[in-house]
């Protein structure tokens, strides 16, 4: 009976926890782009759009959608909205401005929440790019001393080698009664076989290397240049922020001047005379 | 006890699945010892030094072709790696005594400074 109880504690522990994580999810949504280590593997040609793809299928990439057709729906209204206020008189007229007012105040808000979604997104694009530079850095400078050196011996000895070899193979295999080794006889026929290989990688349309202005590009260069895109798409998301506070501005504005109308209107129809100052009170005085 | 007779299958099917693999570094090393062991062994006889000497070359031959075909050593800074290609005259062998035109025996005597010079003029005793 206690082991059952135990389980059902347990499992309905692990059903809370699921459930608070989904909605911390739905509540934040984010992109966890592919490790650093299998990206920089990728053809450079094919790293957007496979962080792309990545992006896509994500919480935060969905939630950017989303967001996107609230922000046409929204649009749409308001362009309703004022089409319907240009035709509207009175009180209909001032609750239709009233009405735009607020959709207006809504799509700032839509768009300051895309905004802030994209600014993440980027950011992560950003920082992505960043950490991979460095790995390709570490990769191709990161190498000590003793490394380079060793790197230099070995290229020696294999071009030493390359000289020597047609040398060996008469002396060694030609000119012995023994027969050549199977590694000796297999390794030029897969050789062969190997290059034909390498010409059809090479002839693959996927294979393609990045290019700029029909330059081939590094790798390093493919993504410095995709990380200047990401950076440059920040600088125009602050744009678009400032864009969103002077019409957040503006809305104010609008409704403050609306208020004011609507006051304006509620004066003058009151049926109240105006007898606040005595001048106003003067003629039921003069008048017997 | 029941997780452990279920749970050791798998590690013996892992344990098998990743055997202890020497490179083809190490298996040269191995095949040169043969080949400096078949010439410094007082007990063979001239032909049977002969023979043993010239299976051991031809499967030097390949194995110092695989090393220095093998990528996995580029870059690879251990001290067999960097003692290896400190000294190509000594560590591929057979290749450079091909292209020296010389036996592999001298080319490696060769190495290691042994001339007729200065072993007719070394002298037994003790090493202080």
């Amino acid at each position: 009976m206690s082991r059952l109880g135990f389980s059902t504690v347990f499992v309905l522990g692990l059903l809370a926890g699921t459930a608070i994580s989904v909605a911390r999810a739905a509540e934040n949504p984010t992109w966890q782009p592919a490790p650093v280590e299998r990206l920089v593997k990728l053809p450079a040609s094919y790293l957007k759009k496979s962080l792309d793809q990545d992006f896509a299928q994500s919480p935060l990439g969905q939630a950017i959608r989303s967001s996107e057709s609230e922000i046409g729906l929204k649009a749409q209204t308001m362009a309703d909205l004022k089409n319907a206020i240009g035709s509207a008189t009175g009180d209909v007229g001032m609750e239709l401005r009233h009405q735009f007012l607020a959709e207006k105040k809504a799509y700032v808000s839509l768009m300051s929440g895309k905004n802030a979604l994209r600014k993440k997104h980027l950011e992560t694009k950003a920082r992505l790019f960043e950490r991979m530079l460095d790995r390709v850095g570490q990769d191709k400078e990161g190498a000590s001393p003793g490394r380079q050196e060793l790197i230099v011996q070995q290229q020696q000895a294999r071009s030493r080698f390359a000289a020597s070899l047609s040398k060996v193979e008469l002396e060694v295999f030609r000119t012995s009664a023994a027969p050549e080794s199977r590694y000796a006889a297999e390794y030029g026929k897969n050789m062969a076989a190997i290059e034909q290989l390498a010409q059809a990688i090479a002839a693959h349309p996927m294979s393609d290397a990045a290019t700029r202005d029909g330059q081939p590009m590094s790798r390093q260069d493919a993504i410095r240049g995709l990380l200047g895109e990401a950076q440059a798409e920040l600088a125009l998301i602050q744009q678009e922020e400032a864009m969103l506070g002077y019409m957040a501005k503006l809305v104010s504005l609008d409704a403050m001047a609306l208020a004011d109308e609507a006051m304006d209107v509620a004066r003058a129809d009151s049926e109240v005379p105006d007898v606040a100052n005595p001048a106003g009170a003067v003629s039921f005085f003069v008048s017997r | 006890m029941r997780l452990l007779t279920m749970s050791l299958p798998v590690a013996l099917a892992m344990l098998a699945a990743a055997p202890a693999m020497a490179g083809a570094l190490e298996n040269m090393e191995r095949e040169r010892a043969v080949l400096i062991q078949a010439f410094l062994d007082p007990e063979l006889k001239p032909s049977e030094r002969e023979a043993r000497l010239e299976t051991a070359k031809r499967r030097l031959v390949d194995l110092e072709r695989m090393t220095l075909r093998d990528e996995g050593t580029t870059g690879r800074n251990t001290p067999v790696v960097r003692r290896a290609f400190s000294n190509y005259d000594l560590t591929f062998l057979v290749h450079a005594a091909v292209e020296k035109n010389l036996a592999v025996a001298d080319q490696w005597m060769d190495q290691l400074g042994l001339t007729t010079q200065s072993v007719m003029s070394a002298r037994h005793g003790r090493r202080w």
